[in-house]
């Protein structure tokens, strides 16, 4: 594959874009939900890792998020200590938890597996929010905000580039993956295990690390947004929800694809916005609204498009080069 | 046996009370998890939705009450064909399209239809924790030491009928025998002219009947609101994890396990950690007996 | 090159394979045959590592690999394909073979050529860019067979790669075979049909209830009285033969 694709160029222009942004508008409300829609990008890919490269879908993946958005919190608030050991902090931690939830992916599969997930990203919300002395319980905790690069604490211009720099590493990762030995080995256990064993790949061995590698770059997502938003609510954090919008933006973009995640977040978190802004006056509030979206758009997706916008993508341009011959 | 002799008067009522809890809730915990392991057992799908059905549930109950002052349990008699009615149109407008498809195909279709379905109760009817107490919910029974009121009795009553009556339709009728035909093995089944179409209909408005029922008769019993089907709907997936995932059986004896774990727990060590025990539980059963306490082993790698 | 001393397999109280040894010597084309049920299938998983034997011992060059994975089975250099086909459905025919020859090349740049080559070899080249899923039952088993020889193996089982196939695809996988065994590749296949395998292995052993009950030439086997008893009632598949 000498030629450049077609998703390779949208993917520059959408860098392109999100890099001049901030350089010519400085309305915060636009800047925000431009670091919303690349560190959703950049979670959704992280969960794409393991959930469509590796065919390991798990519903619990708020774990991770919220093991890293605790250890910054924890690290800051609590002991006074940078950002950047809560993110390490936070990336040890998944690295061990994700290895648990890959050892699970060993033993259990479908929905058996994606139920297990749940179940462990529960049990850590309840850690979260009944430990009262070590997390402050389901209060939460505010992180402090203290200007500076180490600290953390950006202006909105800043945190644009620094989602956006997570978001390039997250999508490199994956493009890579995309034609490397390891993903092409991947993708045979994604689709059938057993013969891909048969054909000499290690696929347990292979799941744990796309599981483990998975949670820790979600682990550094979940840090970014705590430091970002400056508060950590265990039910949130730790939410079904949250779990869920990772594979939801997934899916709606197209599993096992470098773009995907970042499309489906692109398309979901402006509707998000958007809504909030419509329906903000509104008593009942926006989130409901945009939820029904969200959850009719799943069900269509999975159904008339399974593969995603990539996939309806790629079958327009077939289409259109059929049309041209 | 020492601390058993030492046993009190006070200590027995206690026993005695959290015997009683437990088979209560038990009961009602049968009715939500037999519908959700009825669906898998025949489907091969897991109902991620199925909490939803019985948030709607508990809003029939909640708004049959409030605008016409109906008594929950009489509501029931028009909730259980309503949804079954409802399971029907979602399995066609929804299931069907994804029956053949691969688990995370149904996997998402039901979490879209579960995020969906919460939603649109959201913006209708807000995120208002509600209430309904009906007379029999302050009744207070008395007997041997042990004190309940008469919704849950009769909640409990009313689950275990309506789960027996579920047992023997399986059982004793034609439609019964075809679907456990179905469950058994597709392939064959459909070899032998089974409309497996109109079995998966019938299943599904058969276990969105049940969880329906099962949130009118907690309605008296737990507030109502949006999300109000997560926590029971959690629970129902560890009592057919551990009665086996398509164990109808199973699924009495799990949600009495979850019951114990649940009574007990909240006595023990409060009520703010006994969730963490049938997590625990949940996960270590789904590791080490993934096929249920009683199942046989290989369904869960089998990726049935 | 590949030893089974008593083999045995049980499931619950059913022993799907009874005791079983044979010896596949370098160059060997050796045929499995028997009814159904008879412990075929089993038998391959035992030698893969999909299954751990209840007894016996399974030697391969010189190695016991008993309890190891499948995919290190593999790595040693024997490979086999599944009677239910299982391609990457979502990956096309190149894909699914390239997947294959990575186990031995590092590359994908050097893996993609040697697919391109098996897939040639196979008789695939026209349907390289097609989805697997695609393809009719025919092709999928071709592709079986395409995928297991990208990983160079020294040894291939092949588990029922005739059965349900045209005349003309039959004839196709058959001449595929013997110019894989010409080319000096050691094959174990497993057949339920015996007319084919009567023209084709060099050498038969026969399951029945999971024991192997003879072994020889196919001409001897054919004229085994255990054999067509083994096969009464499907008689006329002798015939055939």
């Amino acid at each position: 594959m000498t030629s450049f694709p077609p998703r390779r160029w949208a993917a520059l222009a959408l860098l392109g874009v999100a890099t001049l942004l901030p350089l010519v508008v400085r309305d915060a409300f636009v800047l925000d939900s431009l670091i919303l829609i690349l560190m959703w990008g950049a979670l959704s890919a992280a969960w794409n890792v393991a959930g469509g490269y590796a065919g390991q879908v798990s519903l619990g993946h708020a774990a991770f998020f919220g093991i890293g958005a605790y250890s910054t919190a924890l690290m800051t608030a609590r002991f006074q200590q940078s950002p950047w050991l809560g993110l390490l902090l936070g990336v040890v931690l998944s690295i061990v938890a994700g290895g648990v939830i890959g050892y699970l992916s060993n033993r259990l599969r479908g929905p058996y597996f994606a139920l297990s997930t749940i179940a462990f990203s529960q049990v850590l919300l309840i850690l979260a929010s009944r430990w009262r002395g070590f997390t402050a319980g389901s209060e939460g905790i505010p992180v402090p905000f203290r200007r500076g690069f180490w600290t953390l604490g950006l202006s909105h211009v800043a945190w644009v580039y620094v989602a956006l720099g997570v978001a390039l590493i997250y999508y490199g990762v994956e493009a890579w993956l995309e034609s490397s030995r390891l993903g092409y080995q991947l993708a045979g256990v994604r689709e059938d295990e057993d013969a891909a064993e048969a054909l000499g790949i290690a696929s347990r061995r292979l799941k744990i690390h796309a599981v483990t590698l998975s949670a820790a770059m979600t682990s550094v997502g979940g840090t970014l947004w705590a430091q970002y938003v400056g508060f950590v609510d265990p039910f949130y954090v730790f939410s079904i929800d949250l779990s869920i919008r990772f594979a939801l933006n997934t899916i709606i973009g197209g599993m096992g694809t470098a773009l995907g995640p970042f499309l489906g977040s692109i398309l979901i978190t402006s509707l998000e916005t958007y809504l909030r802004a419509t329906f903000s006056g509104l008593k009942t509030g926006f989130a409901g609204t945009y939820l029904v979206i969200y959850g009719t758009a799943l069900i269509l997706v999975v159904r008339f498009a399974p593969e995603g916008l990539t996939g309806l993508a790629d079958r327009l341009g077939a289409w259109r080069a059929r049309a041209d011959a | 046996m020492d601390s058993a002799r030492r046993l009190g008067r006070a200590q027995i009522d206690v026993l005695a009370q959290l015997g009683v809890s437990t088979v209560l809730l038990g009961g009602i915990y049968a009715l939500i998890a037999v519908g959700l392991t009825l669906i898998f057992g025949i489907m091969r799908v897991v109902n991620f939705a199925h909490g939803e059905f019985l948030m709607l549930g508990m809003y029939a109950a909640f708004w049959a009450y409030d605008l016409a002052a109906l008594d929950p349990y009489l509501v029931l008699l028009g909730a259980i064909p309503l949804f079954f009615a409802v399971g029907l149109l979602t399995y066609v407008l929804v299931m069907r399209g994804v029956i053949h498809a691969s688990h995370n195909a149904q996997i998402f279709t039901t979490v879209g239809l579960s995020i969906a379905l919460q939603n649109v109760a959201l913006v209708v009817w807000t995120g208002d924790f509600r209430t309904l107490r009906p007379w029999h919910s302050s009744v207070v029974i008395r007997v041997l030491g042990t004190a309940f009121n008469l919704s849950q009795v009769v909640a409990f009553a009313i689950a275990v009928a309506l789960t027996l009556a579920l047992f023997a339709f399986m059982k004793w009728t034609h439609s019964g025998r075809v679907m456990r035909a179905t469950a058994q093995d597709h392939d064959a089944a459909t070899l032998m002219g089974i409309d497996t179409d109109r079995v998966y209909r019938l299943t599904f408005a058969i276990g969105i009947a049940c969880v329906g029922a099962a949130g009118v008769l907690v309605s008296p019993l737990y507030a109502v609101y949006p999300t109000a089907g997560l926590q029971f709907v959690l629970l129902a997936y560890v009592v057919v994890v551990l009665g086996g995932l398509g164990d109808m059986v199973g699924a009495m004896l799990g949600s009495l396990i979850v019951a114990a774990v649940e009574v007990l727990g909240s006595y023990v060590f409060g009520v703010a950690w006994k969730e963490v025990f049938y997590f625990v539980l949940f996960i270590a059963v789904l590791v080490f007996r993934p096929a249920g306490l009683f199942g046989q082993r290989g369904a869960e790698t089998l990726g049935v | 090159m590949l030893t089974l001393e008593g083999v045995t397999k049980r499931f619950g109280g059913l022993t799907a394979v009874r005791a079983v040894s044979l010896d596949v010597r370098r160059g060997d084309l050796l045929g499995i045959i028997g009814p159904n049920g008879a412990g075929k299938t089993t038998l391959f998983n035992v030698i893969a590592g999909y299954y751990r034997a209840d007894g016996g011992r399974v030697v391969f060059e010189g190695r016991d690999v008993g309890g190891r994975p499948p995919h290190a089975i593999c790595r040693l250099g024997l490979t086999r394909t599944f009677q239910l086909v299982k391609p990457f459905g979502n990956l096309s025919v190149a894909d699914n073979v390239m997947i294959g020859a990575l186990t031995r090349l590092g590359s994908v740049r050097a893996a993609r050529l040697e697919a391109e080559r098996v897939v040639e070899t196979c008789g695939l080249a026209p349907h390289a860019g097609a989805r697997a899923r695609a393809l009719p039952i025919g092709l999928r088993k071709r592709l079986e067979v395409a995928r297991a020889l990208a990983t160079r193996p020294r040894l291939l089982l092949l588990d029922e790669v005739m059965a349900g196939l045209t005349p003309s695809e039959l004839a196709g996988i058959v001449e595929l075979i013997r110019r894989l065994h010409a080319d000096g590749l050691t094959l174990i296949v497993i057949e339920h049909i015996m007319a084919a395998m009567m023209r084709l292995a060099e050498r038969i052993v026969v399951l029945h209830h999971g024991e192997a009950i003879a072994e020889g030439t196919p001409g001897e086997v054919a004229r085994d009285r255990r054999v067509i008893d083994a096969y009464l009632g499907e008689e006329f598949v002798l015939a055939q033969a």
